[in-house]
């Protein structure tokens, strides 16, 4: 391989700030940037996280919360959502792990501009703060937030039978352009340093998973979300100045609207064009971590490293061809059925080939259960339920009975709520270490595992079948003693009060996560370097935490890909990606 | 050993829930056994795939443990044991595709003996249309929709004299009849969906949408909205009854056409048409029936002098003063069965006066009843 | 993947295939700022595709007229000028003013690529030079088309949200993607006229002066899809 050329990085020497407002606040170093990354979308998420309390607890006892009428509720669906999908999970796994694991892994001293990726952050904090600011507002003004649900669908979104309808829908539609722009600034970062600023001996089949799920992710953001940019532009407009994209003509609640001849239709093509990529863009970079965590916990090779490589890629670029699948019964032309029912089940094959991979790795293991490898394993079984589930949904005639009912709503937390945040928290776990200098509690952390995988996963479970009894989502009561008869069988109604109970032990036991953060910071276990015994680079810094610039004066050199674990003839089971290769070998 | 008991359960227990647990499709009432038996072969396909992945991940986890200076197998990759696997998936793909797109290609082409429905959708009520002797709808636009017209309605279309207007929520179908839902909003998306019948789609506006299907079960479904149109979506609820052909009959008769419905409008004085349309254009009527229904609000037929229940078990009549607190102050009083979800408005005098003739004209019995004194 | 370290006659397939299996760089020699600008674009393409794509579906599936554009772009010769009498009367000229703006777009992108050049030649003072004759070609295509714009607002009544002669769409789209576009041309300019200011200044003395190939990146882009918003809303 050839090794001859000098990374760039190497030459330039870095700008070290000097004050403490330039070292932790606008700070232009990766891994600060990634923990105020992680920060925030963390404490965005426990928002959302109340939400969801809030919304549950109305679905299993109607009436017990004073003054959360339809509007609230709504509201809340559509800020949780939000929130989750994109404030969260999108700036978590690659604000926060693309940040922290792209320059790391690669061997790169930072980002290769870093001022750049400390905008990104800086616009990302505004525009929480413009899709947040809707809260304050709304104790002194009529401003509502928006209840137009997550996938803010015209022309419901702008009309007055909404809430939020005129003020609220413009902060989350303004909010989520910014975000758009600095998701770009970020993850041009992130693209650039991974194909750019490598270090010696590093190619793109020597990079660890992880590197790979959050470049593929990256590539899929940077296409999919000018669709949400360009859709929100445009419901801007149709809202601010009365024009008539995604507006026919209607007679809203008795009076007759201006608009004619706009399409709804248009918006949910181009917001499903941003949407579906959008499942991936959170799931890639999950694949990746817990690729990294089921190999160097198990002490074994991840099994079919190429085959995992090629696995995302053509899940990437399948990703942009299904985005209809979300629209069997949006009314679009019957034909396009055909055609993203067959991409949607042809994408299942290589994600059940990652799923294979990824359980063939614990074959002939040597697998130490710490934390994270437990966060990784019930990734793994809550994947495939969440992606089998995913198989009802994608296959067109059973999407017809089984779409806006609770089977939908327990699918995608399954496999896109669940499934990346038992990642983030695998993946918090396993490189708190490096990054603190401490290790995590492991009493606490097993049992914050147990709680929140158990718990999440006798929430989601049962939810399918309220799904298949046709409980529809969305609906502000759906239970015994609300004002409408129901339809379903009243046993559903005790899933729905269990349900609850369940969500709302798992949101407590966050709290554990957070102590557990906070009380290691200053009291944990000291960590050594390496505490894992892992081989890709991060592990490789000369200091924990990492220094700015990571390296010594020369960035390290790469002789082997990231797996090397119980190669036969080395003293320890795992070889470490900086260690030459033996001349015999 | 803990942990790879708890995965084993996890797995077991899914599958355990699936058998004993009540719930599951409601009995299917149209035919489309199609659709149920690709989720069963769904299922079956998913389930086992499930569960060897399951019970593997648990044994091994339970079977290579940590054991300190022993090496793991190193074997990078194994294309073979990769491809046969990539084909048994390939496979598994297309056995559950092939009945889904058999029975979507069935679902998209509706046979030529299938009867019209038009049914259009408002917040948050349904109505329905039934194109009459000829068979054949009258051209309707949103752009024509008025009071009188609530359907849009083309003047002047002689194809829509004939057709038949249902204003109420129910609507009949012959069992047995391959029937055509054609779908029409005049606001927002909505979606047609009786989950007996397992079909849906949603209704858009500019667009008719349509679906088919053939009942097969005789009985009264309750017709759900499954596309999330604001803030009365959980309360927009239709009623269809699937009854024999001879009942059908009877009720079809019973409707009126687009051309009787002209003729039989009752004429109201200006200042309740005044109050009409202060009530149309505030959006009463999306919870306010003008025909006895039950919707998110109380029924403003017979409204006016009557007597009417709270929830704290107190009593009134219906006169200015209630009126006019309720429309300003909705929360303070509740009728008994009702939730507060109407948001205050803040009407003129001039305005809540011609509301009040308004419901003075929607009362339909034939002795007036007595006027409470505090009108003048 | 301008300059390979490939030995001689070697195949572009393999030289690909080899530049992506290496270490450190994929694209050899190709500077950071360049390959993001590159994949900027590739973003900013999307956004685009998006908007023209939107226009597309729209204007195919919209019942009411659509105004054609020979008539509505049109530009009246005027018949007198500075009190001499040239014609009977106004002549109506179809997309004149359309084609004068986009002979002064497709100009500036000819002076920024031999600004482009003098960088390579290390020209400080031709780049400046090239760089605000660029920036200047630029100001005057949005000055043309603010002319165009209030043209059409005073003039036909269009707006975005009315359009007399049919349908509304015209107007939204037409207004909405020219001034996306417009932006990014002013974007453009301001981005020129900095990076030209900065290399007068000796900012960049010490590097072979990628920015300014960078910069013509983004220029050229902006003009290209000017081509695509051209034929899609002036021609079609």
């Amino acid at each position: 391989m050839a090794t001859a050329e000098i990374p760039y990085q190497e030459t330039v020497p870095l700008h070290h700030p000097k004050t403490w407002l330039g070292k932790y606040v606008f700070s232009q170093d990766h891994k600060v940037i990634a923990v105020q990354y992680g920060i925030t979308a963390m404490a965005v998420g426990l928002v959302a996280l109340v939400l969801s309390w809030l919304m549950r607890i109305q679905l299993a006892f109607p009436g017990l919360l004073e003054g959360f009428g339809p509007d609230e509720y709504l509201s809340a669906i559509t800020m949780h959502g939000m929130i989750m999908v994109i404030y969260l999970l999108t700036a978590f796994l690659l604000g926060a792990f693309g940040n922290f694991c792209v320059p790391l892994m690669c061997g790169a001293r930072d980002m290769v501009f870093p001022f750049v990726n400390m905008l990104s952050y800086w616009v990302y904090l505004i525009s929480v703060i413009l899709l947040l600011v809707v809260y304050p507002l709304m104790l002194f003004t009529d401003v509502a937030p928006t209840g137009a649900g997550w996938t803010l669908y015209p022309p419901q979104t702008i009309t007055a039978g909404t809430p939020g309808a005129d003020w609220g829908i413009v902060l989350m539609l303004a909010s989520l352009a910014i975000f758009i722009v600095a998701f770009t600034m970020g993850g041009l970062n992130y693209i650039t340093t991974i194909l750019q600023a490598r270090t010696r001996g590093m190619t793109l089949m020597r990079m660890p998973l992880t590197v790979w799920g959050i470049f593929i992710a990256t590539f899929l953001g940077l296409i999919a979300f000018p669709a949400l940019f360009v859709s929100a532009v445009m419901m801007l407009l149709d809202r601010l100045i009365g024009t008539s994209f995604f507006m026919p003509a209607i007679v809203s609640l008795g009076q007759k609207l201006e608009y004619s001849g706009g399409q709804p239709l248009l918006f949910q093509h181009l917001f499903w064009f941003f949407g579906h990529p959008e499942v991936y863009i959170v799931a890639l970079p999950a694949f990746g971590v817990v690729s990294d965590l089921i190999s160097v916990h198990a002490r074994k090779n991840i099994f079919g490293y190429r085959m995992m490589v090629w696995a995302i890629v053509a899940i990437g670029i399948l990703s942009l061809i299904v985005w209809a699948h979300h629209m069997y019964v949006a009314g679009m032309h019957p034909y396009f059925g055909f055609f993203f029912a067959t991409t949607t089940l042809i994408i299942a094959v290589p994600t059940a080939i990652k799923v294979y991979n990824w359980t063939l790795t614990l074959w002939r293991a040597n697998i130490k259960l710490t934390v994270p490898m437990l966060f990784a394993l019930s990734f793994v079984l809550t994947f495939i339920m969440g992606g089998i589930t995913g198989l009802f949904l994608g296959n067109v005639i059973i999407d017809i009975p089984l779409s806006d009912t609770y089977f939908v709503v327990a699918h995608f937390h399954m496999v896109m709520g669940v499934s990346p945040i038992l990642a983030i928290f695998g993946g918090i776990y396993h490189w708190y270490p490096k990054l603190t200098g401490r290790m995590l509690n492991d009493t606490v952390g097993k049992i914050h595992f147990y709680f929140t995988f158990i718990g999440t996963y006798v929430i989601y479970f049962p939810m399918h079948y309220l799904g298949f009894v046709g409980v529809p989502r969305r609906y502000y009561e759906t239970a015994l003693g609300g004002t409408f008869p129901d339809f379903y069988p009243p046993s559903a109604h005790y899933l729905n009060i269990f349900i609850t109970i369940a969500a709302l032990v798992v949101g407590i036991a966050q709290l554990l996560f957070i102590y557990n953060l906070v009380h290691s910071y200053f009291k944990g276990e000291k960590a050594s370097d390496n505490p894992w015994g892992a081989n890709s680079l991060e592990w490789r810094t000369p200091q924990t935490p990492p220094s700015h610039g990571n390296w010594d004066e020369r960035l390290p050199t790469v002789h082997r890909w990231a797996y090397d674990f119980g190669v036969p003839g080395h003293d320890t089971d795992h070889v470490p990606q900086d260690v030459p290769r033996k001349e015999s070998a | 050993m803990l942990v790879a008991l708890i995965l084993l359960a996890v797995v077991l227990g899914s599958v355990a829930f699936n058998f004993l647990s009540p719930w599951t499709f409601l009995e299917l009432g149209s035919n489309w056994a199609l659709i149920d038996f690709t989720v069963l072969v769904t299922f079956v396909i998913c389930g086992v795939a499930f569960v060897i992945l399951g019970v593997y991940m648990a044994w091994w986890v339970y079977k290579y443990k940590y054991v300190p200076g022993r090496l793991s197998e190193y074997e990078p990759e194994n294309p073979k044991l990769e491809a046969r696997l990539t084909i048994v998936t390939t496979i598994g793909v297309v056995v559950m595709l092939a009945p889904g797109l058999v029975a979507w290609d069935q679902y998209v082409r509706v046979p030529p003996d299938a009867t019209e429905l038009e049914v259009n959708s408002e917040q948050w009520k349904w109505s329905y249309r039934l194109p009459g002797e000829d068979g054949i709808f009258g051209h309707a636009h949103n752009k024509y929709i008025t009071f009188e017209n609530p359907m849009g309605i083309m003047e002047g279309d002689p194809y829509a004299e004939d057709d038949i207007i249902i204003t109420s929520q129910t609507v009949k179908i012959p069992i047995d009849r391959k029937v055509k839902v054609l779908l029409r909003s005049k606001d927002v998306l909505h979606d047609f969906w009786v989950p007996e019948i397992r079909a849906k789609m949603d209704s858009v506006p500019g667009m008719v949408t349509y679906f088919w299907f053939q009942p097969t079960l005789l009985g009264e479904f309750d017709i759900l909205c499954a596309e999330l149109c604001g803030r009365g979506h959980h309360t927009m609820r239709g009623e269809m009854h699937v009854v024999s052909l001879d009942e059908y009959e009877t009720w079809l008769d019973a409707q009126v056409t687009w051309a009787e419905m002209k003729a039989g409008a009752i004429p109201l004085s200006p200042e309740a048409m005044q109050g009409r349309s202060v009530a149309e254009s505030n959006g009463c009527f999306a919870c306010h029936s003008l025909d006895g229904t039950r919707m998110v609000g109380p029924t403003w037929t017979n409204l006016w002098g009557s007597t009417v229940q709270m929830d704290d078990g107190t009593s009134l009549v219906v006169d200015e003063a209630y009126v006019r607190e309720s429309i300003a102050e909705p929360g303070a009083k509740i009728r008994e069965g009702y939730s507060s979800e109407m948001t205050p408005y803040e009407f003129s005098d001039e305005d809540i006066a011609s509301v009040i003739d308004f419901l003075k004209s929607q009362i339909q019995e034939e002795e007036q009843v007595e006027q409470p004194e505090s009108v003048e | 993947m301008t300059e390979t370290t490939a030995p001689g006659n070697e195949s572009i397939f393999t030289a690909t295939a080899r530049d992506w299996s290496s270490d450190v760089t994929t694209f050899k020699g190709v500077p950071w700022g360049k390959a993001m600008m590159w994949i900027f674009l590739v973003s900013d393409t999307f956004i685009f595709t998006c908007f023209l794509v939107s226009y597309m579906t729209v204007r195919m599936t919209v019942t009411d007229p659509w105004p054609n554009p020979s008539e509505v772009f049109a530009l009246a010769i005027p018949n007198e000028l500075f009190g001499l009498q040239f014609f009977e009367s106004s002549i109506p000229v179809p997309l004149l003013l359309i084609a004068i703006m986009t002979f002064v777009l497709i100009s500036s992108s000819g002076t920024m690529a031999m600004a482009v050049n003098m960088g390579y030649q290390r020209n400080k003072k031709g780049v400046v030079l090239l760089m605000v004759a660029t920036a200047l070609l630029g100001m005057t295509f949005v000055g043309m088309q603010i002319f165009e714009w209030s043209k059409l607002i005073i003039d036909e009544e269009v707006a975005a949200w009315q359009n007399p002669m049919g349908a509304a769409q015209f107007g939204s789209f037409f207004f909405m993607v020219t001034g996306f576009h417009g932006l990014h041309v002013s974007a453009g300019v301001a981005y020129l006229l900095i990076v030209a200011w900065r290399v007068g200044r000796g900012h960049y003395d010490h590097t072979n002066f990628e920015i300014v190939e960078i910069t013509g990146l983004y220029w050229h882009f902006v003009d290209l899809v000017w081509v695509f918003i051209f034929a899609l809303f002036y021609l079609w």
